[in-house]
């Protein structure tokens, strides 16, 4: 009989976790419209609040499947990026880019009232710029929203993202250069993640579709190639110490315009996909330390403020220049509230690859983090049922 | 409420309305779109009139009354200008096209003007797999007792405009070997079908509409979902078969030929219509949507069997000098391209498979159709 008990009990919690996680995600959604997303958030916040052996202790691998999750998540995100709707419509793309730096001084600056390092502020300042690409993808699609703040948010998220992988690389040189005064360390730690990690999702960009049009592969299982394709993507990047997200994100990107077409039944990567975002969110709440929430929650809200100020009001902007209404603007930067997975994920990786600070910062955004990832689906959902953009419009 | 008074227009003249697909940039999907388009159009004056349709993925053109085929072109030309370049500035695009190849019925939304909400009420599933899109056109009548005569003259021509405008071989992702899907949905709806055979406007109005009012199953003419219809507010007959073209060209051509045929029965030298006329009418459609150019119809007078592309290319010997008098003998080299040569949209749209390998890129080519014109 079974003699190991605690051994069996923390085996069997991820997937029981997980299981609890989606369960409690369709019932609540059912009920209240809770977004899935946020259910699975509060399964892995519970987790984490009752230290359940398992979910908390670092279990090998876990890691690296959450970046397979989000590289997939960041996949379709750069497959849903039209460059010629930026060529048609520069004010899309200046807005993005307006937005982020924008994003960043303020958070910056909002920063410096609290006791912290210029490092711990830039780091800050330049995680904020993201917005979390799974919350969005998935409320989206949960919704099968489509209009102008759907097609914005998407955009934005992918542009916040693009930045804020650059600034956040850039600063983490900035560090490197400054505490050894290694520039080939410091260039390593930022420009060949950004190039190398560029160049490759690039390639298999180009790569994959060129295979799937040789070997006349059916329209079905395009979605399994490139599936797989983000799997060996995540791997490679590992090894490389690339970030497999950056990556991803150009990938998708390069491959939508190859125009190789995904079938729109298996949005999301259709049930893989959905198994793998329940694992993302129950395992990146868990890494909260609940702990440090109590501490940083002024602070947190404080960033909260200001990011959303930022974003809501260069969108409301540029609404009309853009052909759009300022009320969708307003929606628009609502929408894109969420931030989570991206940026723990990035902290996480350079902390692998050598940043010190990252666990110190993680520790200080836990407050931030909390809220964005409980709440921030939950803002984007009404957002995009506000914008009458969900497959249901009830009047 | 009585069926308001015929208003008579201009004989001859035309009107062309087109239901438009909006297709997002990403899958290819149906995008539901419509209320950002027009609020984008609404900033600029519109070279036409611009109309949200049954569903937020479909918008309805419109021209002005047009007398000729170079103005009605050049008018259609301008409004599909006008809303690629808004679709652009908005990551929508604009194609034409009887169905959306692959779209699920259940995931479009009724649009919320009331009538559509009552009509989505009433019809259920049927009302939105009424997401298809058409072309009307109007053809101006100097008299109600000219609407009616046309209306019923018209009927054996009307597989001609099946066949010469089918653009809807795909529907929910399959080849259906229909040329025209489009009107497997409309035919669905209990008042569609043919108008009841009478020449007289009076015996129209106060007899047959009377009575069906009664009934209680019609309230306006907008409840007859008829392949020709009266249009008493604009004094016109509305032609209602077509599926949208790929191109404008196409839909130009469409209606010239129409306008045309319209001169030719005017001068009343063939033989009057009369109620069996309508024997072959359903048998001779059918034929039209399912085989397009290569169906087969029986000509309700004769009784003969003919294809439909011999009977159109026959037909258009006729219309030479009404052509030479319309102005519309670029109009009538593209019917005549289409039936002898180049094939409709549906032939295209197969094609276009066939080389894709994907429905997805079916739409790509509609898309590229209507913007650039069908590839060589």
């Amino acid at each position: 009989m079974v003699t190991d008990f605690p051994f069996l009990l923390q085996s069997m919690a991820w997937p029981l976790a997980l299981l609890i996680a989606w369960f409690l995600g369709e019932r609540l959604h059912e009920i209240w419209q809770v977004p899935r997303v946020s259910s699975y958030v509060a399964v892995g916040l519970l987790g984490s609040l009752i230290n359940l052996p398992g979910l908390t202790d670092a279990v090998p691998g876990l890691p690296f499947l959450a970046n397979v999750a989000l590289s997939l998540v960041l996949f379709e995100l750069g497959y849903r990026i039209n460059l010629r709707w930026f060529r048609h419509n520069p004010w899309v793309m200046a807005l993005g880019l307006v937005e982020s730096a924008l994003t960043f001084a303020a958070v910056y600056l909002a920063s410096g009232w609290f006791d912290m390092g210029t490092d711990t502020r830039l780091i800050f300042a330049s995680l904020s710029i993201s917005a979390s690409p799974a919350g969005i993808v998935r409320v989206a699609n949960d919704l099968r929203s489509a209009g102008q703040v759907t097609e914005r948010v998407l955009h934005l998220c992918a542009i916040n993202c693009l930045v804020s992988v650059l600034a956040f690389n850039l600063v983490v040189g900035y560090w490197h250069l400054s505490t050894s005064g290694d520039l080939v360390l410091a260039a390593f730690g930022s420009v060949h993640v950004l190039v190398t990690s560029v160049a490759v999702g690039a390639l298999l960009g180009v790569a994959a579709p060129w295979l799937l049009r040789a070997q006349r592969v059916q329209a079905r299982d395009v979605t399994v190639v490139f599936a797989l394709a983000v799997v060996l993507l995540t791997t490679m990047a590992y090894g490389l110490k690339l970030s497999p997200l950056l990556a991803a994100l150009t990938f998708g990107i390069v491959a939508r315009e190859r125009r190789v077409h995904l079938t729109n039944a298996q949005r999301g990567f259709g049930t893989a996909g959905d198994l793998l975002t329940v694992f993302l969110f129950v395992y990146i709440a868990s890494l909260l330390n609940w702990a440090d929430v109590g501490t940083g929650m002024l602070f947190g809200l404080v960033l909260i403020v200001v990011r959303t100020a930022t974003k809501v009001g260069c969108s409301v902007a540029a609404a009309r220049l853009s052909g759009s209404t300022e009320r969708k603007g307003l929606l628009t930067g609502l929408a894109l509230t969420p931030m989570s997975a991206f940026a723990i994920l990035l902290l996480e990786q350079s902390r692998l690859y050598g940043f010190e600070p990252a666990a110190h910062v993680l520790s200080s955004m836990a407050g931030m983090m909390l809220v964005l990832e409980l709440f921030g689906p939950v803002v984007t959902q009404r957002a995009l049922l506000a914008a009458h953009e969900t497959h249901v419009t009830k009047e | 409420m009585p069926l308001e008074t015929f208003k008579a227009s201009d004989s001859l003249t035309m009107g062309v309305e087109l239901e438009l697909q909006l297709v997002n940039t990403y899958d290819m999907d149906l995008s539901s779109s419509a209320n950002d388009l027009l609020e984008l159009l609404r900033r600029k004056p519109f070279p036409g009139v611009v109309t949200p349709e049954m569903t937020q993925s479909m918008i309805e053109i419109a021209t002005d009354v047009q007398r000729e085929h170079g103005p009605l072109l050049a008018q259609l030309q301008q409004i599909r200008d006008t809303l690629v370049h808004a679709g652009d500035r908005l990551n929508i695009e604009i194609a034409g096209g009887g169905t959306h190849p692959f779209q699920r019925w259940f995931e479009q939304r009724i649009f919320s003007k009331p009538r559509f909400q009552q009509l989505s009420g009433l019809y259920g599933y049927l009302a939105k797999q009424f997401t298809v899109f058409g072309q009307h056109v109007h053809i101006g009548c100097a008299s109600p007792d000219e609407a009616l005569f046309l209306l019923h003259s018209l009927n054996r021509y009307v597989p001609h405009f099946i066949a010469l405008s089918a653009s809807s071989p795909f529907s929910q992702g399959v080849d259906t070997l229909f040329d025209s899907a489009r009107l497997n949905s409309v035919f669905a709806f209990p008042l569609s079908g043919r108008a009841p055979f009478t020449l007289s406007w009076d015996e129209f109005a106060n007899v047959y509409f009377t009575k069906m009012e009664s009934t209680g199953v019609v309230r306006s003419m907008k409840d007859f979902y008829w392949d020709i219809r009266p249009k008493p507010e604009y004094g016109t007959i509305e032609l209602r078969v077509c599926d949208t073209p790929l191109t404008v060209e196409r839909a130009a051509g469409l209606a010239c030929y129409l306008q045309a045929l319209c001169r030719h029965l005017l001068e009343r030298s063939e033989p009057p219509p009369e109620e069996d006329d309508y024997l072959v009418y359903t048998y001779n459609r059918f034929q039209a949507c399912r085989f397009g150019l290569d169906g087969m119809m029986v000509n309700p007078k004769t009784r003969e069997q003919i294809s439909i592309r011999e009977d159109i290319l026959a037909t258009l010997r006729h219309l030479g000098p009404h052509a030479d008098a319309l102005n519309s003998q670029a109009a009538l080299d593209e019917i005549e391209r289409t039936a002898a040569r180049d094939g409709n949209h549906a032939t295209y749209l197969r094609k276009q498979y066939a080389e894709s390998g994907s429905v997805q890129g079916v739409v790509r080519a509609s898309v590229d159709a209507l913007r650039f014109g069908p590839k060589a």
